[in-house]
């Protein structure tokens, strides 16, 4: 009787876990709570400060409370007890935001035992970035320095990576650093190099990778992930019909088709980013497209299907020659000369430091400077869907604020402060302390 | 016009050929003759100072006078540089392009692989090279050995045939690599095949040291033989010693005529080979990332040693997992000769972005930066006689920049060596436009609306 | 029509070709060598293509036991009593083509034609060894211990009109010795014109050995050269008085070398890019090799150099651009561009700037798509007169073979083919060939009509 009452009351839960399960996926785990704010009162004065959204002030106030922009402008008064910092001679920006990088998931890329960013085989949605970053990794505290205060992490490998995240790069643990736990499902397309041979007459990749035959195996996938659902809630609604086997792949899935989780889906030929569109519009899917090298040749078609483009590292070669010399750093000019949004990302960790200069390399290359500037700020937090909390310097969102004292894309402009969350960080890392320990 | 009398598949041909020459690469330039005057531009001279809008007239390739308001001979072609920044070209003490193959790796001790056998004046790097301003590289042996091979200083004369790349005023240098490299920490080893020696860095100075022991042995025998040989009745039975190319290279370096590069990672290492250096009376030029230096910067300095390394290209092995972005300008004031090299085709074309870098993380001046990439360079390679800054009498390599060299905006538009174009951005940008009117009007239908 | 293009009854056919016919055409055991004295044939009424001289309009030519015997006008030659009259009226006669390097017999599918394979990255890691034992003794090999005739590769070769063929050796650095052979059966033996024709030298590596790279590639020749001659050298002065020298070791490789460096035997390298032509030069110079140059698809990009130093080219009909060349490094519609209208004018192009060259049948086993390529080097721009030559009396002439072969004169080895249309037009069928004054036929009367 006991017995029977145990197996039933499991047979219970089991069937309510399953059926909850994509709503305690859509909430769980949830932004960490943010850190006990400061109750004192900031005020940066006398800086030129560069909302990104809204015009410049030449020179003006910004006041944080409790983490967040309380006011910003010329004529903003300091509140009584506040703590004041004189930001004259410097620029207030808002922090930068890395579209796509492997911060707190690689250390040292040539030693395998400090890379987590690459799971075996080629179908792995159920992998999840933020289970495996490294809150004390040495990357994070460079970056950090230099301006930038929020991250994708990023997996990557195979067709499906797994699920990156969004991190601001402060906290005490991985957890007290998540903006958004599942920010995309990372989907990958073979890179135009193993597709059209290498640049510069290296020895050519292996046969081509097909992009639409890729697409092809996902729609297959994602059809079957939609049959399983269906025959599961089915079977959590009416007894007589039996339960689908649980499926890892199938469930990890199933948030990316409900839309509560976009896809990052890494395109870069001409011909695939045509076939990802129709892909991502069939499947009704919410997505960015990530690194798009030849999306100066379908521009127009990116900006109609109202997808953005996070930009992979420019720090490469043009895979295809023909594409011109400076192809990749012309691209984005012409993305956003299209009406695309464009976002920048290192593409990396230990250079996770250089996002800016992405972006002054494509403003070199054509692209607006002011729309540069956003590409690393309010366009990374508008395509991420966090541009309420960040991107800007605006009244209400959080305090991430950076003083450089010039051009916070140029290599020779030092940062002064970075706040985060209205809390200064610390600018040591692991340069300092290495120079710090050697300096004779 | 016996022309006209070609038959058309040849006169297609000819056609085609020139077409595409145009349209993928800038055209070599040779019909201009190394005569060319570049005007108003502000003329970043690295070793005279900065004249904010100046002319450089050149002639034969080689700069016959600096300043303002300069006039060009008659039918001399002249470069209007104003608002932009003329600067030496760019020089990169460390590379591995335009030649086939980087690395004999067969074997723990190689100074017979020649680079200067194989250079490949066809490698699209070089073009890589000119639109990123550097004008010059040195091309090195990989770092798979101990001792790897005899490099070699190449112009970046796209187009021309390699002979003409090949730079005879450098200093002939031979490449030793130390640490994981070397010891090949980072291979699997196929199954039934033993690990090379060396596999540890002990075994990597052991070599080392053994084969220098080996060419001093050589040379003595060479000697005792000449000696004898030169008697007044040299024995019937007097036998020469073979001449072995592998050991001519190394008595060449003992005999110091020929310098040291050594790629070197950690400080230990570093400091080691200084001693064997010491021990063996070579010169040792420049170590090579030397990312670790920092840490032994007044070492280095005192024992008037260069650096060739990275900006900040780092933790990609263990250890690379010290080497950080103030190495470079920290080493640079404590008086160690410097350079920022790519070591790569595609970071060459940044270079002067890496440059920058160094005024960011080691606090250097504009000045000091910009020499990383010029005349620094060109002294590690015992070329700053002819180039790596502008002067009158220098060879005239120049890059012109949309901005300062040292901004992340900045873009190189025209590159020049010996008073020959060897890019140029707007020409360039012109002939792809015409080239490819089908793929513009693609463009425009499918990309802008 | 008839099932054999031999079976064709003739009175005077002697029995010993009718043998040798037989078995070509069954597909038959190799029949022994022909006899000794073979037959004597008049062809008449053809128009004659000496090369040596200008063409004769109905002309004769009678062989006689293997030799042109004499040839002329008709009526100004005498038709011997014991020939069999050929009538060749319609057809025209050329000397046998001669492909002086090709990889006719080997079994194996041919060099790497085409794109040579990069060199690229060390290879697994070896154990170290001593250089001198890792080396297979290349240069003593005879190719002609690895050929296995087949008919079909004769018929191949015949119907194209290539009655002489050098056959290289295709592996390692060192291949081997060349034989030169005339296709005049199925036999090996018989053919054999000159066993140990040249050696051959190739730029490529040893896989997984010493040496991985082109670099150690360059080395390990200059030093084998460098070896053979200290050899030669040892063996001389023991030669010269044994007492109170220590006996020197025997090196079949070595010795094997000696008579390329020391006798000035030909040696042949293989030049698959401009560069390696360079490369090349340099290495023949230093030893003073009689050297030839085979591959040479770029040679026209050395024109320059080789005008200066002018070497035998045997000039491959491969027209796919090398790997590392820059029109295979400046993106796909440059390298389809290249393959289709450059690279087939470098024969032209050659002829143009006065150097020696030969057309080469190469790596292709299909005669008939060598002389397709060429029609293409033709209509790339290259005489016609000069493509016979250089495929006639011009490989005659570097093989040392000019007395006996390269033209149709009287004294000469009988190879002479006779073909419908002109030897280079699209149509051109063949219809007989004779090598030493063996006949074959390739096309019956009906077949023709």
């Amino acid at each position: 009787m006991i017995r029977r009452t145990v197996i039933a009351a499991a047979i219970a839960v089991f069937v309510i876990a399953v059926a909850a399960g994509p709503l305690l996926a859509a909430r769980e785990p949830g932004p960490a709570p943010a850190q006990a704010a400061p109750d004192k009162v900031l005020a940066i004065v006398n800086a030129r400060i560069v909302p990104v959204v809204g015009p410049e002030i030449s020179k003006g106030t910004i006041v944080v409370r409790n983490g967040r922009i309380e006011a910003v402008g010329a004529e903003a008064a300091v509140p009584a007890g506040a703590e004041v910092v004189d930001a004259a001679g410097l620029r207030a920006y808002p922090g930068m935001i890395d579209g796509c990088s492997s911060l707190g998931l690689v250390e040292i890329s040539g030693v395998a035992a400090t890379v987590d960013n690459q799971e075996t085989g080629r179908i792995n949605p159920q992998v999840r970035a933020i289970e495996a970053v490294r809150y004390d990794s040495m990357h994070i505290p460079i970056a950090r320095s230099n301006g930038i205060t929020a991250a994708v992490a990023a997996p990557s490998g195979g067709l499906i990576a797994g699920v990156s995240c969004l991190l601001r790069l402060d906290g005490w643990t991985h957890r007290q650093m998540v903006v958004e736990p599942a920010a995309a499902m990372q989907i990958e397309l073979p890179g135009l190099r193993a597709a059209r041979g290498a640049f510069a007459g290296r020895r050519s990749g292996p046969p081509p990778a097909d992009g639409p035959a890729l697409l092809k195996e996902l729609r297959r996938i994602f059809g079957e992930a939609r049959a399983y659902e269906k025959r599961r809630d089915a079977a959590a609604g009416n007894g007589l019909l039996a339960l689908p086997e649980f499926n890892e792949t199938f469930e990890a899935i199933l948030p990316l088709l409900k839309g509560r989780m976009p896809a990052m889906i890494a395109v870069h030929g001409e011909r695939d980013i045509r076939a990802a569109i129709a892909f991502v519009r069939d499947e009704n899917i919410k997505a960015v497209f990530y690194g798009a090298e030849q999306g100066f040749k379908a521009a127009g078609e990116i900006a109609k299907a109202g997808i953005p483009v996070i930009l992979g590292s420019l720090y490469d070669l043009p895979p295809v020659w023909e594409d011109g010399y400076d192809a990749l750093y012309r691209n984005p000019g012409i993305l956003a000369a299209a009406g695309v949004k464009i976002a920048f990302s290192s593409s990396s960790a230990s250079l996770a430091k250089d996002l800016p200069y992405h972006a002054a390399k494509a403003a070199a290359f054509g692209l607006d400077r002011a729309e540069a500037l956003r590409a690393v700020t309010i366009n990374p937090a508008e395509i991420l869907g966090i541009a309420a909390t960040m991107g800007s310097l605006e009244k209400g969102k959080a305090a991430n604020i950076v003083l450089a004292d010039d051009d916070i894309l140029e290599m020779r402009t030092n940062i002064r402060k970075v706040y985060i969350d209205g809390r200064e960080v610390d600018h040591s890392n692991r340069y300092t302390e290495l120079l710090d320990k050697f300096r004779r | 016009m016996k022309n006209l009398a070609l038959p058309l598949p040849r006169a297609a041909a000819i056609l085609a050929l020139a077409g595409f020459v145009v349209a993928f690469g800038p055209r070599p330039a040779a019909a201009d003759g190394g005569d060319i005057l570049i005007r108003n531009g502000t003329i970043l001279t690295v070793t005279k100072g900065v004249i904010a809008r100046g002319d450089i007239l050149v002639l034969g390739g080689v700069i016959k006078a600096i300043g303002p308001d300069l006039a060009a001979p008659p039918g001399v072609r002249a470069v209007d540089a104003a608002g932009r920044f003329v600067v030496p070209g760019l020089i990169d003490s460390h590379t591995h392009i335009a030649v086939a193959g980087t690395n004999e790796g067969s074997e723990a001790i190689t100074p017979e692989a020649d680079v200067g056998a194989v250079v490949n004046a066809d490698d699209a790097s070089i073009l890589t090279a000119l639109s990123g301003g550097v004008t010059m590289v040195h091309t090195m042996h990989g770092s798979a050995n101990p001792i790897g091979g005899p490099n070699v200083v190449l112009k970046m004369k796209w187009g021309r045939p390699s002979e003409e790349l090949v730079v005879a005023e450098a200093l002939p240098t031979l490449k030793f690599a130390l640490g994981e490299n070397v010891k090949q920490a980072n291979r699997t080893v196929a199954a039934g095949r033993e690990r090379r020696y060396p596999a540890t860095r002990m075994g990597a100075n052991a070599v080392i040291r053994r084969e220098l022991e080996k060419a001093r042995n050589y040379m003595a025998r060479w000697d005792r033989y000449k000696k004898a040989a030169a008697a007044k009745n040299p024995p019937r039975t007097l036998v020469p010693p073979k001449k072995d190319l592998r050991l001519e290279v190394l008595a060449e370096m003992l005999r110091g005529e020929r310098v040291a590069r050594c790629h070197s990672y950690q400080a230990t290492e570093t400091l080691e080979f200084m001693g064997l250096a010491r021990e063996f009376g070579f010169k040792i030029q420049c170590f090579e990332h030397c990312w670790e230096g920092y840490k032994i910067a007044g070492e280095i300095a005192a024992a008037g040693i260069g650096i060739s390394g990275f900006a900040d290209n780092w933790a990609y092995k263990m250890e690379a997992a010290e080497g950080i972005a103030e190495m470079a300008g920290y080493c640079a004031r404590k008086g160690v000769l410097v350079s920022i090299n790519s070591d790569s085709g595609e970071r060459i074309r940044r270079l002067f972005n890496d440059a920058a870098k160094t005024m960011k993380y080691g606090g250097l001046s504009e000045d000091e930066a910009l020499r990383l990439v010029t005349i620094n360079p060109a002294i590690q390679l015992g070329v700053d006689r002819i180039v790596g800054s502008l002067e009158v009498g220098k060879q005239c390599d120049v890059a012109i920049f949309s901005g300062h060299p040292l901004s992340a905006y900045a873009r190189c538009d025209m590159t020049i060596i010996e008073g020959r174009v060897y890019f140029d951005r707007e020409a360039l940008a012109r002939e792809r436009e015409a080239a490819a009117p089908a793929a513009a009007a693609a463009r425009e239908v499918g990309g802008l609306q | 029509m008839r099932i054999s293009i031999v079976a064709r009854p003739k009175p005077r056919v002697s029995p010993a070709v009718i043998v040798v016919l037989a078995a070509l055409a069954l597909d038959a055991a190799a029949p022994a060598p022909a006899a000794d004295v073979g037959p004597t044939y008049a062809i008449r009424g053809c128009r004659i293509v000496p090369v040596a001289g200008p063409a004769i309009e109905k002309g004769v030519i009678v062989i006689r036991d293997g030799l042109i015997e004499s040839l002329g006008p008709a009526g100004k030659v005498r038709i011997p009593d014991d020939a069999e009259i050929i009538e060749a009226e319609g057809l025209q006669a050329y000397p046998g083509l001669i492909t002086a390097f090709s990889s006719l017999f080997l079994e194996r599918p041919a060099r790497s034609a085409g794109p040579e394979i990069p060199f690229e990255g060390p290879p697994p890691a070896a154990a170290q060894g001593t250089r001198e034992d890792t080396f297979p003794p290349g240069p003593g090999l005879f190719v002609l211990d690895q050929l296995k005739p087949s008919r079909a590769a004769v018929e191949s070769f015949h119907r194209a009109g290539f009655t002489t063929a050098l056959v290289a050796p295709e592996r390692g650095i060192f291949e081997g010795q060349s034989v030169i052979l005339d296709l005049n059966g199925e036999a090996l033996l018989p053919m054999v014109i000159r066993n140990g024709a040249a050696l051959h030298v190739n730029f490529t590596t040893e896989r997984g050995a010493y040496p991985s790279s082109l670099m150690g590639t360059i080395a390990h020749i200059r030093q084998s050269f460098i070896d053979a001659e200290y050899y030669a050298a040892r063996q001389a002065q023991y030669a010269k008085g044994a007492a109170g020298l220590k006996r020197p070791a025997y090196d079949p490789r070595l010795e094997a070398l000696v008579p390329f460096v020391r006798d000035r035997r030909p040696v042949v390298f293989q030049c698959n890019n401009v560069e390696d032509i360079k490369r090349a030069l340099k290495i023949i110079a230093e030893f003073k090799l009689n050297a030839l140059l085979a591959g040479a698809n770029e040679a026209w990009r050395a024109a320059d150099v080789l005008g200066k130093a002018p070497v035998p080219l045997l000039v491959g009909l491969d027209f796919r651009p090398p790997a590392a060349s820059r029109y295979t490094t400046q993106g796909e519609e440059l390298r389809k561009k290249a393959e289709s209208a450059i690279y087939p004018a470098n024969a032209a192009e050659l002829a143009k700037a006065g150097l020696p060259f030969a057309l080469v049948s190469g790596a292709n086993a299909d005669g008939t798509a060598v002389l397709k390529a060429v029609r293409a080097a033709i209509g790339a721009g290259l005489a016609e007169e000069a493509a016979l030559r250089a495929l006639t009396i011009q490989p005659a002439r570097f093989l040392g073979l000019d007395q006996a072969l390269g033209t149709l004169e009287p004294g000469k080895i009988a190879n002479v083919v006779l073909v419908r249309g002109g030897l280079f037009d699209e149509k051109v069928r063949v219809v007989r060939v004779f090598v030493d004054g063996v006949r074959f036929d390739y096309e019956t009367e009906e077949a023709s009509k």
